[in-house]
């Protein structure tokens, strides 16, 4: 590689700072899981690294009331471990245990998954159904959030900028009473680039779907929430009608291609199945 | 040239380095330290032949920066049992014919020995979730299973390390 | 009266060397010897190895498939600061030479073009155009990126049946791009359609896989004191010493290969891969030269398993009979030529499967393209007919209400049947027994466990042979010693790839010596040193060098007990070796305590009567003498007598088939066994959960039963990231799964613990009557696989791998 600098802030402040003096130049590494292959193929090649893996101030996963806060450095595996978030967030717990696998899970952190935006990202489907919300801080240190749902803006884009950082997620824990189902198709049973995914959450009250939350993934130039399916969903009774209406809508829904995992209408036909499969499990 | 002066405890050794911003752990252990044992079987995360202790937690060395690991502590397969005082896993892997080319068997160790450490009696969904990024083509992983639930069985609470 | 230690087509070593009383090691599930070292990571593979002073090695590889090479540029390169040689076809002495692939002597078939560096045209993309070597592994990079190469792209032809037709895209530099064709005839197949009552039709395509061994390729390589180029690389056959030096234009005793223990082979490192390069750049630059390669460059340019279209009709009467087999098999032999033409006479010869067929008809054809070359693959050639045939029985056995158990059983070759091409199975075929024990051990199935999945059970058999191809008159040499502290040196060429190819010989000595295995070195695979045992290929090694140590252990027992039976005064034939003393046989002792007075007397072995002369079974001796070996070795020494020897060891030796007709005999033997999978299949997302594998093979004698267990273990799964998720996509010659995260092989989670059953006929032509187990392992697992997932979803895929996509299509879901 060539002239790569290296930093690594001890605090937010110097991060901040260092983001600043680096703006255009730098680049937050923190597992660096995916940075470091792209580095090695010359895809990436970044001028400034600047490291926030050891930064505890983007670290850790906080409960306070309902409010879920999950630094933005925290390791997948530290997620799929926590005891939080396997009570309160089932779907993430899922999502996160299933992520490439146990060594890279000990590096891979959620702010990475996130800002690597591929169509494929792990968490982002759970987090999506979650409706969590991504706080980034620009260079000048001010802060702002932004919706999941607003936070990915095509193939591998995101609404993060030059100097940006990302520092954590937060969410509303759900209601005691929302049942969430997820499930990842890859090709083999471990380290699988996902085929298909779908994370949901749903509400049901008196017998109808008082809210339901649909996102997908690997189906899309981006993770995506499904907003016509749940337009569709909720207010209703879970049939067998309603379920065919909800496959026949996935088709507008989404967009998927045709690669060396799989082609366009077998994603189609696993997405329908595997949402199909999480409505029934979430209603019932 | 960027160079970073590092400091890193292998094997309960302190060892130092003057690496690039780029320069994987990988490649500081073989190329600088000659801890040839940590194998390298595709350099981007895929095959786990690489797996070290890294503050106590299995990773590839491959996805660390050599920059990322300065005043850590690395334990890689030699950090893990000797012959004078091996690790139950690493008799358990000779008795039970779970090593075939051995490629593999350092990593394979690792990861289990990090099992082992933090969950003492594990199932078999659990030892094969525990090794799932370590890839073998010899041995089918038959034997692995049974060298680490050996292992597992033969490891008093007394003798368990890290 | 010594015995002849050579002897022309011996086809077997009987096991008068070893312990009257039960094998003392043979059979046992000791530890293998190298097992140690790599447990404690101490293990030394050849991209471990570093010599001072080492230069760094890269290859710059084609960006086409298929081009003119207009120029090549290399100045820029050349004048880097610490790049200190670029190499280009017109710097190899000889770029070209036509060699015998795959042989160790000059005898038999075909021919095949070796190139090194690629010259005025590319026909592979990754295939070499040049090399460099410099200081640091950085410079050699850039050093690669320095040199400007000018490529006019050319048409290419990517398919093998394409590349068939007249006027196809010339490959080489022949007009066509057929290889070899093959046929075997047997009977009349018109006929035996005619009188069939169920004739199934299918057409079969088996995809490109990679060995994806964990070790990439590596070699470290440098001029030693006497000017010879000595290469320490990852290798399989140390004697493609011979062909590296003919491309240097050195005699071939200037030129060494040394093997250490290999990361894995599966026949990926059989063909020459880093060797050449090394010495080439030795013999320019003077200096020590290293080279790995990448994963990346290791899944892009090195070899890779044929993928087979197949056409296969198969016809049975209703009793399950088979009468008549049809079958086509086009094969893509890529780029070069390679071992192609061996793997279709594999492909050939198995195409029935081991079952006994009326009439059959088989045309086999292998085709240049401007694919990656393909050539060993674990199996060789035998893997791509058993999915077809297993797959032709099973839906067979369907349409006529059969078990797929009973249509085999109808069918399976038996000892002293023939195969179709005429050649007499005289040893031990266990077929039938196998799949008895595989169907037994396969039990109920297990209930679905949602809605939407479906289980199934299927079952594979195959034969796979063991041995190279006769017609090339294999050879394997061992050299035996014994030293004056009782300790046991091995010296044999045998090249270690994991399978524990050197610790078999030390427990095979260990045996024949009475000595501990502990007691055992053996120094192996360095074609200066010690003797050459051929390749580890064909699954021969236990066969060959087995054979060629035990028959040179025997040679020095039978010296050490001559020498303690005059040391007693007592005949030879009656004294024993084991754990290290030498004492006298226990079924000769009397039963009874005889006065040594008496000269006659009558003595009682377990209520037989006997006349015997005690004096005459124990001299003077008490019969319960013990002598420690070492006394015996150092008494000999003292005498002269030699405590070592070099035997060579014979396969059969016989002519090339006659192709015309397709009858002879192609193998020493061949091993039988059979494979049973359980599956579920989620009907709606496609996705296949292994519950069961079941392995059950005839391994005529177990030397190691773990390293038995170990092959049948690994090989089931090698063979079954075949059948469910491994596919190198070429798409018009380009690799679409460059690395580990496309290309899948199985991981820990996607296996069920393979439960493996082995049968000990005591019927093979190996040493103790061990049969071959390497690659056979690997042959029934895909379609084992294929026909489980079939009695789930009751539909038929007939291709691999059995992707989600291609069960959904097969259920009619896309």
């Amino acid at each position: 590689m060539e002239n790569t600098e290296y930093l690594k802030p001890s605090d937010i402040k110097e991060l901040l700072l260092l983001m600043a003096e680096n703006k255009d130049r730098a680049t937050v590494i923190a597992g660096g899981t995916n940075l470091i292959p792209e580095m090695r193929n010359g895809v990436r090649r970044p001028q400034v690294l600047v490291d926030v893996s050891d930064l505890q101030e983007l670290t850790g996963i906080r409960l306070d009331k309902d409010r879920l806060t999950i630094g933005a450095a925290t390791t997948i595996a530290a997620i799929a471990a926590s005891p939080v978030i396997r009570e309160h967030v089932p779907i993430l717990s899922k999502a996160t245990g299933e992520l490439g696998n146990p060594l890279t899970r000990n590096r891979a952190t959620i702010g990475g998954n996130l800002a690597n935006a591929s169509p494929c990202a792990d968490t982002a489907p759970p987090l999506l159904a979650l409706e969590a919300t991504v706080h980034i801080a620009d260079a000048g240190g001010k802060e702002r959030t932004v919706p999941m749902d607003k936070f990915f803006m095509g193939y591998k884009l995101t609404r993060l900028g030059r100097g940006d950082v990302m520092t954590r997620i937060t969410l509303s824990l759900p209601y005691r009473k929302v049942k969430g189902g997820h499930t990842k198709l890859g090709l083999r049973k471990a380290a699988s680039i996902c085929v298909a995914s779908v994370a949901l959450m749903l509400l049901k009250e008196n017998g109808h779907i008082a809210k339901v939350r649909i996102a997908f993934g690997s189906v899309a130039p981006q993770p995506i929430r499904a907003y016509a399916l749940e337009a569709l969903l909720e207010g209703k009774t879970i049939s067998d009608a309603l379920l065919s209406e909800c496959n026949a809508l996935l088709k507008r829904e989404i967009a998927p291609i045709s690669d060396i995992r799989g082609t366009e209408s077998y994603r189609q036909a696993a997405a329908g199945a595997i949402l199909r499969r999480n409505l029934l499990q979430a209603w019932s | 040239m960027n160079k970073y002066s590092i400091r890193v405890k292998v094997n309960k050794e302190w060892r130092t380095a003057e690496v690039t911003a780029t320069e994987t752990l990988l490649d500081t252990l073989r190329n600088k330290w000659r801890a040839v044992e940590v194998k390298n079987g595709c350099a981007q995360g895929d095959c786990g032949a690489c797996s070290v202790l890294l503050q106590g937690r299995p990773v590839n060395a491959c996805l660390v920066l050599s920059v990322q690991a300065n005043e850590k502590e690395v334990t890689t397969v030699k950090g893990i049992g000797t012959r004078e005082n091996p690790h139950p896993l690493q008799t358990a892997f000779v008795e039970q014919g779970a090593v075939q080319c051995g490629y593999c068997t350092p990593g394979m160790i690792v990861s289990s020995a990090a099992l082992l450490a933090q969950n003492p009696n594990p199932s078999q969904a659990e030892i094969s979730e525990a090794i799932s990024g370590n890839l073998c083509r010899c041995t089918g992983y038959a034997k692995i299973f049974r060298a680490v639930a050996d292992a597992a069985r033969k490891t008093k609470p007394a003798d368990r390390r890290q | 009266m010594a015995d002849v230690i050579y002897s022309q087509a011996e086809t077997h070593t009987t096991p008068d060397t070893a312990s009257k009383g039960g094998y003392n090691h043979i059979g046992k599930p000791r530890p293998r010897h190298d097992a140690w070292s790599k447990v404690l990571g101490n293990t030394v593979y050849a991209a471990d190895y570093i010599v001072p002073g080492m230069l760094y090695a890269k290859v710059l590889r084609s960006e086409h498939a298929a081009a003119q090479i207009r120029s090549i540029d290399t100045s820029a390169a050349g004048e880097m600061p610490g790049v200190v040689a670029v190499m280009t076809a017109k710097d190899v002495p000889n770029n070209e030479t036509v060699t015998k692939f795959g042989q160790t002597h000059t005898v038999g078939g075909f021919e095949g073009l070796y190139r090194v560096l690629a010259d005025k045209k590319v026909r592979f993309k990754g295939e070499a155009v040049a090399i460099v070597a410099a200081e640091t592994l950085e410079l050699a990079t850039a050093a690669l990126q320095a040199i400007k190469v000018d490529y006019e792209p050319l048409e290419g032809v990517f398919d093998p049946v394409a590349a068939m037709k007249p006027g196809a895209y010339p490959v080489g530099e022949e007009e066509s791009n057929l290889i070899c064709s093959y046929k075997v005839r047997k009977g009349d197949v018109e006929k035996g359609f005619a009188a069939a009552d169920v004739i199934v039709e299918n057409t079969y395509r088996v995809q490109s896989v990679d060995h994806a061994y964990i070790e990439p390729e590596a070699g470290v390589a440098w001029l030693d004191d006497e000017g010879v180029i000595t290469i320490r690389a990852a290798t399989q056959v140390i004697e493609h010493f011979r062909g590296i030096a003919d491309v240097l234009g050195l005699p071939q005793n200037k030129v060494r290969v040394i093997a250490p223990m290999l990361g894995g082979g599966f026949g990926g490192k059989e063909d020459i891969t880093v060797e050449t390069y090394l010495a080439l750049l030795v013999q320019k630059t003077g200096r020590p030269v290293s080279l790995t390669f990448t994963r990346e460059e290791s899944i892009l340019a090195h070899s890779k398993r044929h993928p087979y279209l197949m056409h296969y009709k198969t016809g049975a009467t209703r009793d399950g009979k088979l009468v008549a087999m049809e079958a086509e098999l086009i094969s893509d032999a890529g780029a070069y030529v390679y071992l192609s033409p061996w793997v279709l006479l594999y492909s050939t010869v198995n195409a029935t499967g081991p079952y006994d067929i009326t009439h059959v008809k088989v045309d086999t054809h292998t085709v240049l393209t401007n694919n990656i070359f393909t050539s060993a693959n674990r199996g060789f050639g035998a893997n791509q007919p058993c999915f077809a045939y297993e797959c032709q029985l099973d839906e067979l056995a369907q349409k006529l209400g059969l078990s797929p158990l009973a249509i085999r059983k109808k069918n399976y070759l038996h000892t002293g049947d023939s195969l179709a091409t005429g050649r007499v199975l005289e040893n031990a075929v266990e077929t039938e027994a196998t799949a008895e024990k595989v169907v037994a051990a396969l039990g109920e199935p297990a209930p679905p466990r949602h809605a939407g999945e479906k289980i199934g059970q299927g079952i594979a058999s195959c034969m796979s042979p063991y041995g190279r191809m006769c017609f090339l008159h294999d050879t394997s040499r061992s050299y035996v010693s014994v030293d004056l502290d009782g300790s046991v040196s091995v010296r044999c060429g045998v090249q270690d790839l994991g399978g524990g190819q050197a610790s078999s010989l030390a427990q095979i000595a260990a045996e024949a010596l009475g000595v501990y295995m502990e007691d055992v070195t053996v120094f192996h695979g360095d074609s200066a040193l010690t003797p050459l045992a051929g390749t580890t290929t064909a699954t021969r090694q236990l066969y060959m060098s087995g054979n060629a140590t035990l028959k040179a252990a025997a040679t020095v027992r039978r010296n050490l007990l001559e020498k303690a039976g005059r040391m007693l005064g007592m005949n030879p034939a009656f004294l024993d070796i084991r754990d290290r003393k030498v004492f006298i046989q226990p079924e000769r002792k009397p039963w009874m305590v005889v006065e040594k007075e008496n000269r006659e007397c009558t003595i009682s072995y377990g209520g037989d009567r006997g006349d015997i002369i005690v004096s005459e079974i124990c001299g003077n001796n008490d019969p319960d003498t013990v002598i420690p070996l070492t006394d015996v070795v150092k008494a000999a020494a003292a005498d002269g007598i030699e405590l070592y020897c070099v035997a060579q060891f014979n396969a059969p030796a016989r002519e090339l088939l006659d192709f015309k007709t397709g009858q002879g005999q192609v193998w020493p033997d061949l091993t039988f066994g059979t494979i049973g999978m359980e599956v579920a299949v989620d009907t709606e997302t496609g996705m296949i959960d292994v519950l069961k594998i079941i392995s059950c093979f005839d391994v005529g004698q177990a030397i190691n039963p773990l390293s038995a267990e170990g092959q049948m273990e690994g090989g089931a799964i090698y063979g079954l990231g075949y059948g469910l998720c491994e596919d190198v996509v070429i798409n018009k010659g380009v690799t679409m799964t460059p690395s580990l995260a496309e290309y899948l092989i199985p991981t820990a989670k996607d296996v069920p613990e393979v439960q493996s059953i082995m049968i000990e006929s005591g019927g093979g032509i190996g040493p103790f009557g061990a049969k071959g187990i390497g690659e056979p392992a690997t042959v029934p697992a895909a379609p084992a696989l294929a026909n489980a997932v079939t009695a789930a979803i009751g539909v038929r895929v007939h291709a691999l791998p059995l992707t989600p996509d291609r069960i959904l299509k097969a259920l009619g879901k896309i």
